[in-house]
């Protein structure tokens, strides 16, 4: 699982993923994506490379995003394929994190 | 079983007691999916389920000791239904007797605990646990459309 960042205007961060985010791919990320929870207020994660999503990658996502709602932030999740986001809306997680496949509307949900 | 079922063309997958092991079931999973024209989104559900059905075993049932072992086959059933079957040795552990997670009303309420077996029983079409004289066997049943090709056909009459 690779993990790039980008800065948009607006003060925005975009997370792009790439690969499975299964236990590997979430052992891999955890620590940059808690650097980035810490430090970050808009974050768009890019989930259109991510081919898969387990329950330890659930996790991953979470405890980023509780972070930075903690601190008064926002983050959204953009263009999942239909299959890692049928296991997000399994989970309920898309009632907590919003998910676009829109860029503006994703962008915009974050100002 | 009976004569309805026939071989995947995989044998089956025997994995060590520790997470790593894990990052070999997909290969399996895709080897599986090519040989029997399994169809993506049942591929992602075999992929899935295996991927939360063995680490439940690595991580509760031998509670993370090394130098045990599970097995994991397949079977495809002419009537366009797939069953993958994984065996251990551990304690008794019946997942489907685990409780759902609550919907999380909050992101501060997300239980991620739980979550595993919640999308295993989601995206197998069944999921059924047999007690094994030592140990534990899951059967997980994926059901697609079509018979695959690679399996063998009756012979016309």
């Amino acid at each position: 699982m690779q993990l790039s960042m980008e800065e948009l205007d607006g003060g925005i961060t975009k997370v792009i993923l790439d690969g499975r985010l299964d236990i590997a791919g979430a052992q891999e990320i955890d620590l940059k994506l808690n650097v980035i929870a810490g430090t970050k207020k808009a974050v768009l994660v890019d989930m259109q490379k991510v081919t898969f999503l387990g329950s330890m990658g659930l996790r991953t996502l979470v405890a980023p995003a509780q972070a930075i709602k903690g601190r008064g932030g926002k983050v959204v999740l953009f263009g999942p394929n239909e299959m890692v986001e049928n296991v997000l809306r399994s989970s309920k997680m898309h009632t907590l994190i919003p998910i676009h496949h829109e860029l503006q509307s994703a962008l915009a949900a974050l100002r | 079983m009976s004569d309805q079922n026939a071989n995947s063309g995989c044998e089956p997958l025997t994995l060590e007691s520790e997470l790593s092991e894990i990052a070999r079931i997909p290969p399996w999973i895709e080897r599986l999916a090519a040989l029997n024209a399994v169809p993506e989104r049942t591929r992602f559900a075999m992929d899935l389920c295996l991927e939360e059905a063995v680490s439940n075993v690595i991580r509760h049932g031998y509670a993370g000791e090394p130098n045990h072992a599970l097995t994991v086959r397949c079977e495809m059933h002419r009537d366009g239904f797939i069953t993958l079957v994984v065996e251990d040795d551990a304690l008794p552990f019946n997942p489907l007797l685990v409780r759902e997670p609550p919907v999380p009303a909050s992101l501060s309420d997300v239980s991620v605990g739980g979550q595993g077996i919640h999308l295993m029983k989601q995206f197998a079409d069944a999921v059924e646990y047999e007690r094994k004289p030592a140990g534990n066997r899951l059967i997980l049943r994926f059901f697609y459309p079509g018979t695959s090709p690679g399996l063998p056909t009756v012979p016309p009459s």
